[in-house]
């Protein structure tokens, strides 16, 4: 490393992107345009920092293997944070190949952390799962640290195991204060706040009340019949029928749940299932039809019998019924939940989230802006998404350190 | 050309609150070496840390047997052992690009990192005398019995060459491991080389072959 270089990282280092800067500002070398990368990324022109990087690595001579690694390593995971996630996951594998091969263990595990991070927001839990359990935390330094415990909460809570969440959060609560860097502390407190939070409401005989993940996951211990407003499943002991691939049938299985040991009259299930006002008779017979379909695929679990005015729900085994529902719910639930993270997201990472195609989550999108819902900036590809009321976009970034370490 | 592996003969440090070697000197008994934002002695015998002087050393450090030299930022500095004081600075040949430093017979020999040069320049203005280009990045310098030695480290490879000073050309190389880099260069004018790394923070003694 050169005087001025060395001069910058340590000006970086220090939390001083500036006097970085100021430094290789005019100069247009590899080390300098990746250390000018960095301090643009900490000061948040993530597209500049993009460019820099990108310039960066293609500068760096093919023998600097290490060097252009970790140029892609921050490259990705200014993506991650501006939420681009179609940014190629196979560029950052590659980089992390090449630094462990090459002993710089501490890129190797963040590049590790982006991966899982990124898996995580797709909603690919078991291959998060799967990279964070090749990854050993302890010989991390306090940040990296943080980001790995953070990730390893961020899964148990999907699976709802609070009390390895509320471990790792205390061991990411510890680390980010000893790493000293507030965006870090901050947003290990947002994350904890999620087993605060109410995270889904219970619904049983006629009342509701909102249930924390804690409870969420007790219940699934529950010998009560419940129908499952997150999973689209129906399930007793350990006993489950899946309906997700059959919102008529779920729909009606939910409205039987919500009335027990009541009945529904055939004019709101018509309206539940089928959207309808009225109930006429080609609905009616619809619904017998319907009704048999659900009949069949809950016959080990419960028995649906006619009353005068509708249908009631028999559970066989189970002495309550129980509807587990989301928080708040209105259409285009799913997309709100994804922005709720309070990150800015564009619509092509919403859909790659979410499954489904760019178009139908712009749809969403649209009436959800009107409503105040979810606001944006930026325009064109550059356009991101979020929930307001969020006070900046503050994820933090723990970009590879410019310098060789140790 | 003559090549062989570098016996490494002994390794100092780490040494607490050191994170990188940057420049390596000798003042004739004790070794020092450029730690970011302070010099550093140490005593080879054994391998005592002994005292720092709080200064800016970003790269490469010099001993003209009365003042050290040290690269800092784009200027050379100029700085009295006793007090620390900074007593004059030139500006560094590389503006900053500069990574290795030596003093020889009244000039400094200035490596310049990746444009793989070397120069002889005048300790009070810090005009350019002379260049000498090399085929690798150039990190430490060091002249012994009138041979002039360099470090190298260009991606993975690091190694300590002796080459011609009129015409550059490679007369000797001394190949360290692999994955073991070089920043800072210094004989202690018998048949040592010491040698500062990045990866880890120590500082190597090398043997230099007779």
């Amino acid at each position: 490393m050169d005087s001025l270089i060395t001069a910058a990282a340590l000006a970086l280092a220090a939390g001083d992107p500036l006097g970085a800067l100021d430094r290789v500002a005019l100069r247009e070398d590899a080390p300098a345009l990746a250390l000018r990368g960095i301090a643009m990324a900490q000061l948040g022109d993530f597209d500049r920092a993009k460019l820099l990087l990108r310039r960066a690595a293609r500068a760096f001579s093919p023998k600097e293997a290490v060097a252009r690694a970790r140029c892609v390593v921050a490259e990705a995971e200014i993506a991650l944070v501006s939420r681009d996630l179609g940014w190629p996951a196979k560029a950052l594998d590659a980089a992390r190949t090449t630094l462990e091969k090459h002993g710089d263990r501490l890129n190797a595990a963040h590049a590790g952390h982006l991966k899982v991070r990124r898996l995580l927001l797709i909603g690919r839990l078991d291959e998060a799962e799967h990279v964070l359990a090749g990854l050993d935390p302890t010989p991390l330094p306090p940040a990296a640290r943080a980001a790995h415990e953070l990730a390893v909460a961020g899964i148990a809570m999907r699976r709802l195991r609070t009390r390895p969440a509320r471990a790792a959060l205390e061991w990411a609560r510890n680390a980010a204060r000893q790493a000293g860097i507030p965006g870090l502390m901050a947003e290990v407190a947002t994350a904890s706040l999620a087993l605060e939070t109410p995270a889904a409401r219970l619904i049983t005989q006629g009342t509701e009340r909102p249930l924390l993940l804690e409870e969420v996951e007790a219940l699934q211990a529950s010998p009560a019949l419940v129908v499952d407003a997150f999973r689209y499943t129906v399930r007793a002991g350990d006993r489950t029928v899946s309906l997700a691939s059959r919102p008529v049938l779920f729909a009606l299985a939910r409205a039987l749940a919500e009335a027990w040991p009541g009945d529904v009259s055939r004019e709101d299930l018509v309206a539940r299932a089928f959207g309808g006002k009225h109930a006429d008779e080609s609905h009616r017979a619809r619904l017998r039809v319907e009704i048999g379909r659900l009949r069949a695929e809950l016959a080990a679990l419960a028995d649906i019998s006619a009353t005068k005015r509708g249908f009631t729900l028999a559970p066989r085994q189970a002495r309550a019924v129980m509807v587990l529902a989301r928080p708040i719910e209105e259409r285009h639930a799913a997309v709100l939940a994804l922005l709720a993270d309070g990150e800015s997201w564009s619509s092509s990472a919403l859909a790659l989230a979410l499954g489904t195609g760019q178009r139908s989550v712009q749809r969403a999108l649209e009436p959800l802006a009107e409503a105040g819902k979810v606001q944006s900036f930026g325009h064109g590809r550059a356009r991101r998404w979020m929930t307001p009321p969020v006070a900046g976009f503050t994820t933090t970034l723990l970009l590879p350190a410019p310098l060789p370490s140790s | 050309m003559k090549h062989s592996p570098a016996e490494i003969l002994r390794e100092y440090g780490p040494f607490p609150g050191v994170e990188r070697i940057h420049g390596v000197s000798f003042d004739g008994e004790n070794v020092w070496f450029a730690s970011g934002d302070r010099l550093n002695a140490f005593d080879p015998q054994s391998g005592q840390a002994l005292r720092s002087i709080d200064v800016a050393a970003h790269a490469g450090t010099a001993f003209d047997g009365r003042h050290f030299f040290q690269l800092a930022n784009d200027r050379i500095q100029k700085i009295d052992p006793d007090t620390g004081a900074v007593l004059a600075t030139i500006p560094a040949p590389g503006g900053g690009r500069d990574s290795g430093l030596t003093w020889a017979e009244g000039t400094l020999w200035v490596g310049q990192y990746r444009e793989r040069k070397i120069h002889q320049i005048d300790p009070e203005t810090g005009k350019i005398l002379r260049t000498v280009e090399s085929s690798r990045f150039v990190t430490g310098v060091t002249w012994v019995d009138g041979e002039l030695w360099h470090g190298t480290w260009e991606g993975d490879e690091s190694d300590l060459r002796r080459v011609d000073p009129k015409t550059g050309k490679l007369l000797e190389r001394l190949d360290l491991p692999a994955g073991m880099t070089v920043s800072g260069l210094e004989s202690d004018g018998g048949d040592r080389l010491y040698c500062g790394s990045t990866s880890t923070p120590v500082v190597r003694a090398v043997r230099r072959p007779k």
